[in-house]
C-alpha cells in the first residue's frame, strides 16, 4: 500500500514520536506475567530429569502428596497429549523416556514457592539410563541411537515437512535449481568448506511465566509472557481437544521474546496443574537456569558449502548441506530448517543450486524459533565462506560480493524473480563499505595501529531474509471510534518492546488523516476481544499489520463519510475530513464531527442515523506459494529484506583480543516509518548479534550435561561490550505492498554480524574461524593455527568451541 | 521478624520471614511490583534499587538486613502526575523496549547522576555495566544520560541513504 | 527463592563471636551476601542460620594510621574502599583490584573480608592483599586472636585455614605497601563484567617485585621470587612454575598459561 508520497506529504511516518507505552515501564506500572497475582494462585515447580536420556522407571510422589500445602503433583504418566507445531512429538511432562537433561518429569503447584520446591525434591524418581547422543552430527551415524524411535507414528504438517522415520531426521528440505554437477564442471574453482555454530539462548529479560486457569466446564484462561496470543491458544485447543471459545489467551507487557516465546511454551504445563488443583490459577515462572535447560535455544549448525565459480569470478554452482541441531524435539526447527533452505545462499545469484537442509534429533535442550529464524546460523556460514572463495581465487572480498549479489532480473534459489522493488542489496553493500573505508586504513586508523601493535582489519557481509511464514497468512486490525472521535487500534500483534504499536499508531494517525494523540493502540492482547493475528515473528508484522491497519482506517472513514453524507445531504465524493470533522469541500463551514457520529449521529428531530464508527482491515499475503518438495521451487517471500554490515576490527596479535571500533549496518527497510524505532532495533539487534559472535554458546559435558546454565558462564553483551562507534543507514527501495512502503527489520540487524567480524579479524591477523563464537582464545589457536578445541572440558568431545576440518580446496 | 524500613519515603513495617529477600518483599509484601528479577543471582541488575544511597541488586538483600534502610524503587521516581528528568529523557531517546530492565536501570542511572552529575561515557558504562539489556543495545540509554547531562547534541541518528 | 533459614543479628563483636561458636556447625556468616545468598539459592550451602556481621559498631570501619596502615573493617564494601581517599591515595593497586570485581551493584555490598574468606581461586581482592602484604586478623569467641599473612590464609579451592568459629575481623594492609606501584591485567570473556580466565597483579616497592595471580591455581597465588635482573623470560617462567592452571568452561591451560606470560611480560615493562 505504497502512495509515492514525497517525505514532506507525510506528517506521521517518517517521524521519531515517543512510545506511547513507555511511560508505564518507566513508572514501573507495566503488569507483565511475572508480576501477576491472582487469588488463591498455586505456585509451580517442576522435577528435572538428571539424564540427557533415559527411561522412567519408576516416580514415586507420594512424600510430595502428602506436604502441607501441596495442591497438586503430575506426572508424565498421567497425560496423554501431545504438542508440536509442525510434528507433533513433544509430551507436556516426560513419559516414559527422557530425551535431555533438565526435561520435566514431574510438577507441584502448592500455596508457596518453597513448599512447591520442598515437595519437588520429595519426589523419587528412578531412571534406567541410556547412551545419550548429542552431537548432530554423530546422531546421523547408523548406529546412533534413536531419540524419537516413534516418529512414523506422529502427526505432522505434509505440505511442508518429511520426517524420515527410522533415524534422527525430523525433516529433510530440499531444493534443486538446475545442474549443479554441470556447474562445478565449468568452474574454474571450486571452494568447499564447512561451517559451525552452537546453541545459544534468547535471553528474554523476563524468563518464561504463564498463569492458567482450569475452570469449570473446561473453559480455560491463561495468561502468558508471549508472543502470539493466537498461536497458544490454537496449540492449547488442539492439543486438549478443546473448543476455541472455551480457552481465552491474555497477553499484557512481555520482558522480551526474540523468539522464544513465539509459539507455546509453559502453559500447558500451568494448565494441566490447575485442573489437578480443582481449577485454581496456577502460575509457573522458569528460574534463568531453567530458562537456558529446560526452555528451548536455537539450534546448533553445521553448515557444508561448495561453491563452483568461474574464472571471471561469477558463481556457477553451489551445493548447500545444512545439518541443524534441533535438539529432543522439533518444534520450530523443522521450520527453520525448510526457511533456510530456501535462502541458504544469501543475497547472492546461484545459477545452479543444491539444497539439503535437515532437522537432527538429539538428546539436548530444544531448538526453537530465534531472531532471524536460521538466518543468523547459515549467514555465519556464508558470509564467510564467500571471504573464504575470494582468498582463494584472489579477488577482493567486496568485489566478490558486488559481482555476484541479487540484483533486478536475478532468480532466487526458489526461482523468484528479483525486482527493481524487492530491495536493494548492492546499495547496502557498497554503503556498508564506505561507512567503514573499507580497503584500506584511514590515517587515524594507521596511527592507532602503529601506537598500540593491535592490528586493525575490516569486514563486510551481507544479508537477506523474507518472513518465514506460512503462505497463506492473514491478520486483521480493528479501529474503534470513542466518543469523543478519538480512536482505539486493537490487534492481537504483540509489541514486546520492538516498537510496532508506535509504528502502526503512525500509520493510523497518518491514514486517518488525525493528530497522533487522537490514536491510541491497545497496548494488552486478548483473544476474546482482539482480531486474529498469526503470530509475532518473522519481521511480517509491520507490513501485514500495517497493512490491515491502513484498510481499517478506510474503512471506518467510509463509514463515517457515508453518515455525514446523510447528514449534509451530500455526496460522499463532495466530502473531506480533517482530524476533527468531515466537511463539504465546497462549503466547508458545512461539516459534522467525528465525535457527534462516533457511535451513532442524532440528528436535530433526535433521528438516529449511523452506528458506531469502527473500521475493520484484513490483509492476507498475496500470491505467495507452497514450495515444491522435490525442488523447492515456488514463492514464499512476502518481501525480502536486504541489508549489510561494515566492520573495523583490531586485534593483538599475541593474544588473539580483539575490540570492535566500528561497525556500520545498512538495510533496505522500504520506509523508515519511525527512524529512532528502526535504530533501536538496528543497534539492539547488532549487539545480540555480537553477542553470539563474540561468547554465546551452550558447552555440555560428555553426559549432556549443560556446564554454562547461567550467567555465570553463560555471557551476555553488557553496555561495556559496545563498538566504538556505531552506525545506522537505512536505505528506502520502497515494498509496493507494503504500509507506505514499509517492509520488516526486526530480525535482520542480528544477522551477518558474526561473519563481518570473522571477516575483519581475518583481514587483521590471517586468523580463518570456521566456527563462532569467536572467543579471543579462539582467535589466538587460528592465529597461531593451533588446534581448535572442540570443548574446554577434557575428556568430553562436545561443545561449543568446535572447528570442523577443512575439506577440500581445489585451486 | 517485624523490620521497619523507609521506601519511597514512605515507612513500612512488617512481619517478614528471615529467608525472603528484599526484592520478594518489595514485588510481595510491599505491593511494588515495579523491581524486577532477572536471574536471582546478582548478575543481571534488573532488580536494581537504591538501599542506603547506594544501587544494589535487590535479589541479593535480605529484607530483615533491611530493618531501618532507606529504599528507593522506581515507583517512587515520578513527581505526582510528572515523569522525572531521567524517565523524561529515557522516553524522548527511545531508551526503552520491552520496558523489563528499565526499572533497574533508570535506579542505576539515578545513583551515577547523584554521585557525578556530568558523567563521560565510561563513566555512563560503568554505571550501568551490571544492567543487562538485551533489547536496546544500550546506546539509547546512553544517549539519554548524555541529553540528562548537557550533552543532547551527542545522539547518533539513522541515516537515509 | 532461597531455602529456609533463620536470621540472627549480633550487635557486638563479641555477641558475634558467641553466636559464631555456638553456630559454628549449621551457620554462615552473612557478610555483604553477594556470594552466600546465591550459594542458598543453587542449594550449595544450606546453613540453618545466617549471621550478620555488619552490625556492630566498627564493623565497616575504613582506618589509616602511619603506625599500624589501612585497617579494613570486615563490613566495609568494596565501593567503601574505593571511594575511601586514603585508599585510592596510597594503595592505588588495592583500588585496581577492587575495580574488577563484577558490577557496580554487586560492589556496594560485597565486602573485601567476604571476598577472601569466599577463597574463590578467581578472587580479584586476593592478588592486591597478597602483593601487599596483607595481615588477616582472626578472632573467636573466648579472647582467641591471632594475625597471618595472607599469603597463609588460603587453603584450597574455597577453603581458608579459618577454623570453626573463627571470623575474620580486620584486614590490615600495612604502612610499608603505601604507593606502592602496581597494576592488575584481568582476562575476561567480555568487556563486561565476568569472573576471570586469569588475573596477574604485580607490584613493585622498593625494588620488591610481587605477583599475585588470580584463576590460575586452587588458591590465588603469591609469586615472591621475581626480581627486575631476571628479565622477562625468566619472570615468567618463575610465575609458570608457582601456578597450576587447568581446562574449564571458561578456557584451557594452555591459552591460561600463555596470557600469564604475556601478563607477566606487560605488568615488567608497564609498572615502573
Amino acid at each position: 500500500m505504497y502512495d509515492s508520497l514525497r517525505p514532506e506529504e507525510l506528517s506521521q511516518v517518517g517521524k521519531s514520536p515517543e512510545c506511547a507505552d513507555d511511560v508505564e515501564k518507566l513508572c514501573g506500572t507495566a503488569t507483565y506475567v511475572s508480576d501477576m497475582e491472582l487469588p488463591g494462585m498455586l505456585h509451580a515447580q517442576v522435577k528435572k530429569s538428571p539424564h540427557a536420556r533415559a527411561r522412567i522407571t519408576r516416580i514415586d510422589a507420594s512424600k510430595a502428596l502428602a506436604m502441607d500445602g501441596v495442591r497438586a503433583v503430575v506426572t508424565g504418566e498421567e497425560l496423554d497429549y501431545r504438542l508440536g507445531l509442525y510434528v507433533v512429538d513433544k509430551r507436556i511432562l516426560a513419559k516414559g523416556e527422557v530425551r535431555h537433561h533438565g526435561e520435566a518429569v514431574a510438577a507441584v503447584a502448592a500455596d508457596t514457592i518453597e513448599i512447591a520446591r520442598a515437595a519437588v525434591e520429595a519426589i523419587v524418581v528412578d531412571y534406567e539410563p541410556l547412551p545419550p547422543v548429542l552431537h548432530h552430527m554423530d546422531a546421523l551415524k547408523a548406529d546412533a541411537p534413536l531419540v524419537h524411535p516413534d516418529l512414523g507414528g506422529y502427526s505432522y504438517m505434509a505440505a511442508a515437512f518429511t520426517p524420515m522415520p527410522g533415524t534422527n531426521i525430523a525433516n529433510h528440505t530440499k531444493l534443486r535449481k538446475g545442474d549443479v554437477e554441470k556447474g562445478f564442471a565449468e568452474s574454474a574453482w571450486v571452494v568447499e568448506r564447512e561451517y559451525s555454530c552452537p546453541s545459544v539462548q534468547h535471553v528474554p529479560m523476563e524468563t518464561h511465566v504463564a498463569i492458567v486457569q482450569w475452570g469449570k466446564s473446561d473453559r480455560v484462561t491463561i495468561w502468558t509472557s508471549a508472543q502470539s496470543p493466537f498461536t497458544v491458544r490454537n496449540l492449547f485447543c488442539h492439543a486438549f481437544g478443546l473448543p476455541h471459545n472455551d480457552v481465552r489467551v491474555h497477553i499484557p507487557y512481555v520482558g522480551g521474546g526474540f523468539g522464544g516465546k513465539a509459539g507455546i511454551g509453559v502453559e500447558p504445563l500451568a494448565a494441566v496443574l490447575s485442573r489437578k488443583a480443582g481449577g485454581r490459577p496456577v502460575k509457573f515462572r522458569a528460574s534463568r537456569e531453567e530458562e537456558f535447560s529446560l526452555l528451548p535455544c536455537r539450534s546448533a549448525l553445521t553448515y557444508r558449502l561448495k561453491t563452483g565459480v568461474s574464472a571471471e569470478g561469477k558463481i556457477l554452482a553451489q551445493e548447500m548441506t545444512l545439518y541443524w541441531d534441533s535438539g529432543a524435539y522439533a518444534d520450530y526447527a523443522v521450520n527453520v530448517t525448510r526457511a533456510s533452505g530456501y535462502s541458504a545462499s544469501g543475497p547472492y545469484e546461484i545459477p545452479a543450486a543444491k539444497v539439503d537442509s535437515y532437522t537432527i534429533y538429539t538428546n539436548k535442550p530444544y531448538g526453537t524459533a530465534y531472531r532471524g529464524f536460521g538466518h543468523v546460523e547459515f549467514h555465519w556460514a556464508i558470509e564467510r565462506h564467500m571471504e573464504l572463495i575470494a582468498s582463494a581465487i584472489g579477488m577482493d572480498p567486496l568485489e566478490f560480493r558486488l559481482r555476484n549479489a541479487l540484483k533486478p532480473g536475478s532468480r532466487t534459489l526458489t526461482g523468484e524473480e528479483i525486482t527493481e522493488h524487492t530491495g536493494n542489496v548492492r546499495k547496502c553493500i557498497e554503503t556498508a563499505a564506505k561507512a567503514v573505508s573499507y580497503g584500506g586504513l584511514t590515517k587515524e586508523e594507521a596511527e592507532r595501529e602503529r601506537l598500540t601493535g593491535w592490528k586493525i582489519g575490516k569486514g563486510v557481509a551481507a544479508l537477506q531474509k523474507a518472513p518465514a511464514m506460512p503462505s497463506y497468512t492473514s491478520t486483521a486490525v480493528i479501529v474503534k471510534m470513542n466518543e469523543d472521535g478519538t480512536v482505539a487500534v486493537n490487534l492481537a500483534l504483540t509489541d514486546y518492546g520492538q516498537g510496532t504499536y508506535t509504528s502502526i499508531r503512525q500509520i493510523a494517525a497518518e491514514r486517518l488523516g488525525f493528530p497522533l494523540d487522537k490514536v491510541k493502540v491497545s497496548f494488552e492482547c486478548d483473544t476474546d476481544k482482539d482480531p486474529y493475528d498469526w503470530q509475532t515473528v518473522a519481521s511480517k508484522g509491520l507490513l501485514l499489520s500495517g497493512n490491515a491497519t491502513i484498510l481499517a482506517c478506510e474503512d471506518l472513514l467510509k463509514n463515517a463519510y457515508e453518515v455525514a453524507a446523510q447528514a449534509l445531504k451530500a455526496n460522499p465524493c463532495d466530502l473531506g475530513h480533517d482530524g476533527d470533522k468531515v466537511y463539504l469541500k465546497h462549503h466547508p463551514a458545512k461539516s459534522v464531527s467525528f465525535a457527534s457520529m462516533a457511535v451513532g449521529l442524532a440528528l436535530s428531530n433526535g433521528n438516529g442515523i449511523g452506528g458506531p464508527l469502527i473500521g475493520v482491515g484484513r490483509y492476507i499475503a498475496q500470491g505467495l506459494t507452497f514450495l515444491d518438495k522435490e525442488t523447492g521451487e515456488g514463492s514464499p517471500a512476502l518481501d525480502w529484506t536486504f541489508g549489510a554490515h561494515g566492520m573495523v576490527v583490531e586485534v593483538h596479535p599475541e593474544t588473539g583480543e580483539y575490540r570492535v571500533l566500528k561497525i556500520a549496518s545498512v538495510y533496505d527497510v522500504g520506509k523508515a516509518i519511525n527512524p529512532e524505532i528502526v535504530r533501536g532495533q538496528a543497534i539492539g539487534g547488532m549487539l545480540q548479534g555480537l553477542g553470539t559472535a563474540i561468547c554465546e554458546g551452550y558447552i555440555y559435558d560428555k553426559e549432556g550435561r549443560l556446564l554454562n546454565p547461567s550467567f555465570t558462564d553463560n555471557k551476555i553483551p553488557t553496555a561495556k561490550d559496545l563498538p566504538l562507534v556505531i552506525e545506522c543507514y537505512v536505505v528506502e527501495t520502497p515494498q509496493i505492498d507494503g504500509p507506505y512502503g514499509a517492509r520488516g527489520v526486526g530480525e535482520h540487524s542480528m544477522i551477518s554480524v558474526a561473519p563481518a567480524l570473522g571477516n575483519a579479524i581475518q583481514q587483521a591477523v590471517g586468523a580463518q574461524l570456521m566456527h563462532m563464537p569467536m572467543r579471543f582464545e579462539d582467535v589466538w589457536r587460528a592465529i597461531g593455527r593451533k588446534e581448535a578445541v572442540d570443548n574446554w572440558i577434557t575428556k568430553s568431545p562436545v561443545g561449543s568451541c568446535r572447528s570442523a576440518p577443512e575439506l577440500r580446496n581445489r585451486e | 521478624m517485624r523490620i521497619r524500613l523507609s521506601v519511597n519515603g514512605q515507612v513500612y513495617a512488617r512481619d517478614v520471614e528471615e529467608h525472603r529477600t528484599l526484592l520478594r518483599f518489595l514485588r510481595e509484601d510491599l505491593g511494588l511490583p515495579g523491581t524486577k528479577e532477572g536471574c536471582g543471582m546478582g548478575e543481571c541488575g534488573a532488580c536494581t534499587v537504591i538501599y542506603n544511597g547506594r544501587a544494589v541488586n535487590a535479589c541479593m538483600v535480605l529484607a530483615v538486613e533491611a530493618d531501618g534502610a532507606t529504599i528507593e524503587t522506581i515507583e517512587g521516581e515520578a513527581k505526582g502526575d510528572s515523569l522525572s528528568d531521567i524517565q523524561a529523557a529515557f522516553e524522548r531517546n527511545h531508551a526503552v523496549q520491552c520496558g523489563f530492565c528499565t526499572p533497574g536501570m533508570v535506579m542505576s542511572v539515578k545513583e551515577l547522576l547523584r554521585e557525578n552529575p556530568k558523567p563521560d561515557d565510561d563513566e555512563i558504562k560503568e554505571a550501568i555495566e551490571g544492567n543487562f539489556c538485551r533489547c536496546t543495545g544500550y546506546t539509547q540509554i546512553i544517549e539519554a544520560v548524555r541529553d540528562l547531562t548537557g550533552r543532547s547534541g551527542e545522539k547518533g541518528g539513522l541515516e537515509h541513504v | 527463592m532461597l531455602y529456609e533459614f533463620r536470621y540472627l543479628s549480633p550487635r557486638t563483636l563479641p555477641d558475634l563471636l558467641a553466636t559464631l561458636a555456638e553456630h559454628a556447625a549449621d551457620g554462615q556468616v552473612l557478610a555483604g551476601g553477594t556470594d552466600l545468598l546465591p550459594n542458598i539459592r543453587n542449594g550449595i550451602r544450606k546453613p540453618a542460620f545466617v549471621i550478620d556481621s555488619k552490625l556492630y559498631p566498627g564493623a565497616a570501619d575504613l582506618r589509616w594510621s602511619e603506625s599500624e596502615g589501612l585497617h579494613i573493617g570486615p563490613a566495609a564494601t568494596i565501593s567503601d574502599v574505593m571511594r575511601n581517599k586514603t585508599a585510592r591515595e596510597l594503595f592505588p593497586t588495592l583500588c585496581a583490584c577492587a575495580h574488577e570485581l563484577a558490577s557496580h551493584q554487586v560492589r556496594n555490598r560485597a565486602t573485601v573480608a567476604g571476598n577472601v574468606v569466599n577463597a574463590s581461586p578467581c578472587s580479584d581482592m586476593a592478588p592486591a592483599l597478597l602483593c601487599l602484604g596483607a595481615r588477616a586478623i582472626v578472632e573467636r569467641a573466648g579472647g582467641d586472636r591471632r594475625e597471618l599473612a595472607f599469603a597463609g590464609f588460603f587453603a584450597g579451592v574455597k577453603k581458608t585455614v579459618l577454623r570453626p568459629g573463627e571470623y575474620l575481623s580486620g584486614i590490615v594492609v600495612p604502612a610499608s605497601a603505601a604507593k606502592a606501584k602496581g597494576r592488575y591485567l584481568k582476562l575476561k570473556r567480555i568487556a563486561g563484567h565476568d569472573l576471570g580466565i586469569v588475573g596477574v597483579l604485580m607490584t613493585e616497592k622498593d625494588g620488591v617485585l610481587r605477583f599475585g595471580v588470580s584463576s590460575a591455581a586452587p588458591t590465588p597465588v603469591l609469586v615472591e621470587t621475581v626480581a627486575r635482573k631476571d628479565g622477562p623470560e625468566e619472570a615468567v617462567r618463575k610465575v609458570l612454575a608457582s601456578v597450576s592452571p587447568i581446562d574449564d568452561v571458561r578456557s584451557t591451560k594452555a591459552y591460561r598459561e600463555h596470557m600469564i606470560g604475556v601478563y607477566v611480560r606487560r605488568l615488567l615493562e608497564e609498572v615502573r
